[in-house]
């Protein structure tokens, strides 16, 4: 894991610029002999007014990454480095890097960090963080350090322990389910949540865990011959 | 724009309705100024159905602050999502009002091609169960058409349209002039075989019918099921007014679209006692412009039309253009949703989806058809249909590590369920008027609107998670789970009634051809034309009657009547 081009770059942004600029074709004043275009290419383009002679559609991918890039937030809003830290660890445990990128890779963390900073509510906000401060007290506990200078088995004991009072409470939730007043989540589903979302949306996530195509061009409501094999192997 | 203010033909909307009026105002020779409150849509910039929600900033979460600060009703609507906000109203501009206790959300997209764009698709026709039902029941007023009178109609839009579905030759739901329908996935085609079993032909299972494309038709192309067509459809595979109606106007070169075009009134003649025109606020200049034609078609939409008429009050319809009967604004109705039931159905794990079908299954209502129901009147149809469960179920389960991660690859068990829309009773004290208080950001008074669901429909919600339950039972389910929500009135979409048609001038404002009875060259065909509501997605059926209006309009035109 190369922990800082995450404090650089927002996402996988590195990765998308050279996919989605590979086939725009550049005006005379910006060749590109890459075919991947830096952010200051981007920046130059629009400064220059090149930019307005590309295609609508190609003019159109220009701006959205330009949004991106001011948008980008190079460094975490709500979590201290400590949090950021610990939330970039769990993820990874979760669904760490195998054959295909882990959390970190696709920036599960910088997206928990834009979430916490720009959708939760003050209230979830301070649930989220208290549980996470839970997690160290939980690890100092059990072992004298806070989760991220645990071992690894520890780290996945922690886990699994979150895991079990997760599915417990699910449990008593759904038995008292007609008493229930409360809708409020604990930090470990919110936690779960967001890793799993970053993932599954991200590039990588979509593209090469789930094989998710933007065109299909075809339906098939029963298809028996295992293409999630077959798309696999042909990859 | 030319500054051109005589038309033969005015259309008030560019929804689903105000496109038929326009492409037939237009084929049949009409010069006709068809007037959009919104912003004009250029499909190859503002489609969206192909942008990934890795390219989203809230991955397709929304951005929850500012939709619940700029669109906390349209929101409330699953369409109005990161993607499709841009295609619904901000709420602030155009409040309008609604009775302690008594919610309605009303969902509205102001723009070129109105919510035609984000519309579900479904399409249905309606039968002469639906069209005698108030005559039967002694409910409302009596529909003044039946079945064999838009039946014609139903075949014309539909030609022009392509409604994907299977044609299965039941009374109560008449099968449409069909392109193929899209295949049933495993589970959807094993639930219809065991329901075939146990229900003995009463309760059917197929393909949804909708209005998308399962071929190449009329220059547009079939589906690539990409999934999201409320985003729009840049190959312009389901019909809406801006894929398909609209540049059939356009076509005929007797098009002017005016948008940014805000329709105060409509201008009225005490002496011929006709329509002259619509008084017109530019949005952008908020001046004020009149417009003059022979004939007026209000396409507005339920509760804008009827709106636009109380703004039109003259001294001799103090209450309302075209309201001598007292009814406009009344009846106010939509369908019930929210009652249902989904389980796990065991088996076909080896087998996959291919590509993002954007439609379902229907079954057809089955309710209070061949026998009484003893708890309610009329009956429900059930949307819903098969999937297998994907990644976001990892969220609740315990693993982490590359096992679980690798587990969540394949998807998981298969699913299916009933999702119920029910018909509406039309009721007088449904209501909306204007709101003296309240004024839109262009200071047109707002509506006030009094609704609120009766006994039936409460009835048909809690017989719809009941009779989904027992299906799913009889098709050996595992996990089921009935449902009852509490949808508000509006959220189906499908609100209507409001200036019904009838037989009589005395109670509806309406006559069978969507003619003003009060005013010969005004014509409504939005949905509130409707006298009673069906159980059947509406759309097609307000396709139709445009279609048929405008038939007549031009003829009654040249028979010099209006």
């Amino acid at each position: 894991m190369d922990s800082s081009r995450d404090l650089i770059l927002p996402l996988d942004l590195s990765e998308r610029e050279g996919r989605e600029f590979g086939n725009i074709e550049f005006t005379k004043t910006s060749q590109n002999q890459s075919s991947s275009m830096q952010r200051r290419d981007v920046l130059r383009l629009l400064a220059t007014g090149a930019a307005l002679q590309l295609a609508p559609h190609k003019l159109f991918a220009v701006m959205r990454e330009v949004r991106s890039f001011v948008h980008g937030q190079p460094m975490p809003r709500t979590l201290n480095a400590h949090q950021f830290a610990t939330v970039k660890a769990m993820a990874e445990m979760i669904l760490p890097r195998t054959d295909t990128p882990g959390a970190t890779d696709v920036g599960v963390a910088e997206f928990i960090d834009l979430i916490l900073t720009e959708w939760y509510d003050e209230s979830e906000r301070n649930r989220f963080l208290a549980g996470l401060a839970d997690v160290d007290s939980r690890s100092n506990s059990l072992f004298g350090k806070e989760l991220t200078g645990c071992t690894e088995p520890q780290q996945s004991q922690i886990l699994s322990a979150l895991g079990e009072k997760m599915v417990e409470d699910q449990d008593a939730r759904q038995r008292t389910r007609m008493l229930s007043t409360s809708n409020e989540t604990d930090f470990y589903p919110m936690l779960r949540q967001l890793t799993l979302t970053a993932y599954y949306t991200s590039e990588a996530g979509a593209t090469q865990e789930l094989h998710f195509e933007i065109i299909p061009g075809v339906y098939q409501g029963c298809n028996e011959s295992s293409p999630i094999k077959e798309a696999r192997d042909q990859k | 724009m030319s500054g051109q203010t005589t038309f033969d033909a005015i259309v008030v909307g560019s929804g689903i309705t105000g496109g038929w009026a326009a492409k037939e105002l237009t084929e049949k020779g009409l010069k006709t100024l068809v007037l959009e409150a919104g912003r004009p849509i250029v499909p190859e910039q503002d489609y969206v159905e192909h942008v990934p929600e890795w390219e989203m900033r809230f991955r397709g979460m929304g951005d929850r602050r500012k939709l619940a600060e700029d669109q906390p009703i349209q929101s409330t609507c699953y369409a109005c999502d990161e993607w499709s906000s841009k295609f619904f109203i901000k709420d602030k501009e155009h409040p309008y009002t609604t009775d302690r206790g008594k919610p309605f959300n009303w969902i509205r997209g102001r723009q070129v091609g109105g919510r035609s764009i984000t519309w579900g698709r479904q399409s249905y026709r309606w039968s002469d169960l639906d069209f005698e039902a108030n005559l039967r029941e002694g409910i409302a007023v009596d529909w003044p058409i039946r079945y064999a009178d838009i039946a014609p109609w139903y075949d014309y839009v539909e030609e022009f349209a392509g409604i994907s579905g299977e044609a299965l030759g039941l009374a109560q739901l008449p099968d449409s002039k069909f392109l193929p329908g899209m295949d049933l996935n495993c589970t959807e085609r094993f639930v219809r075989q065991e329901l075939a079993k146990h229900f003995g032909g009463e309760r059917v299972l197929t393909i949804g019918r909708a209005a998308i494309l399962t071929q190449d038709h009329l220059g547009r192309a079939a589906c690539h099921y990409c999934g999201p067509c409320e985003r729009g459809c840049i190959t312009r595979s389901y019909f809406s007014s801006l894929n398909a109606t609209l540049p059939a106007a356009e076509k005929t070169g007797r098009m002017t679209l005016r948008p940014f075009s805000v329709v105060h009134g409509i201008s009225f003649d005490s002496k011929s006692r006709r329509a002259t025109g619509v008084r017109v606020i530019d949005s952008r200049t908020r001046s004020t412009i009149e417009f003059r034609a022979k004939v007026v078609f209000l396409c507005a939409s339920t509760l804008e039309s009827v709106r636009i008429l109380f703004n039109s009050a003259t001294p001799e319809f103090s209450s309302g253009l075209a309201n001598s009967s007292g009814e406009l604004g009344h009846n106010l109705m939509d369908h019930i949703m929210a009652g249902g039931a989904r389980a796990i159905i065991p088996g076909n794990e080896d087998r996959l989806e291919i590509g993002r079908r954007p439609n379902g299954t229907y079954m057809p209502r089955f309710r209070n058809v061949k026998s009484k129901h003893p708890e309610f009147l009329r009956g429900y149809g059930f949307q819903g249909g098969g999937y297998r469960e994907g990644w976001s179920r990892g969220i609740s389960q315990p693993g982490f590590g590359a096992e679980f991660k690798k587990s969540l690859r394949q998807p998981g068990p298969w699913c299916f369920s009933f999702y119920g829309f029910g018909e509406c009773l039309p009721n007088h004290s449904n209501y909306v008027e204007l709101d003296k208080e309240k004024v839109d950001a262009w200071g047109i008074p707002a509506l006030k609107i009094h609704c609120a669901w009766g006994e039936n429909e409460l009835a048909i919600r809690k017989d719809m998670s009941i009779a989904a339950a027992e299906m799913l039972a009889a098709v050996s389910g595992r996990d089921i789970e009935p449902f009852t929500g509490d949808d508000p009135p509006g959220l189906g979409i499908h609100e209507m009634g409001t200036a019904r048609m009838g037989r009589d001038p005395k109670t509806s404002v309406l006559n069978s051809f969507s003619q003003a009875h009060d005013v010969k060259n005004l014509f409504i065909t939005d949905g509130s034309i409707m006298t009673s509501s069906s159980c059947v997605n509406p759309s097609l059926t307000y396709m139709a009657l445009t279609a048929r209006a405008c038939d007549y309009a031009v003829q009654q035109m040249k028979n010099g009547e209006i």
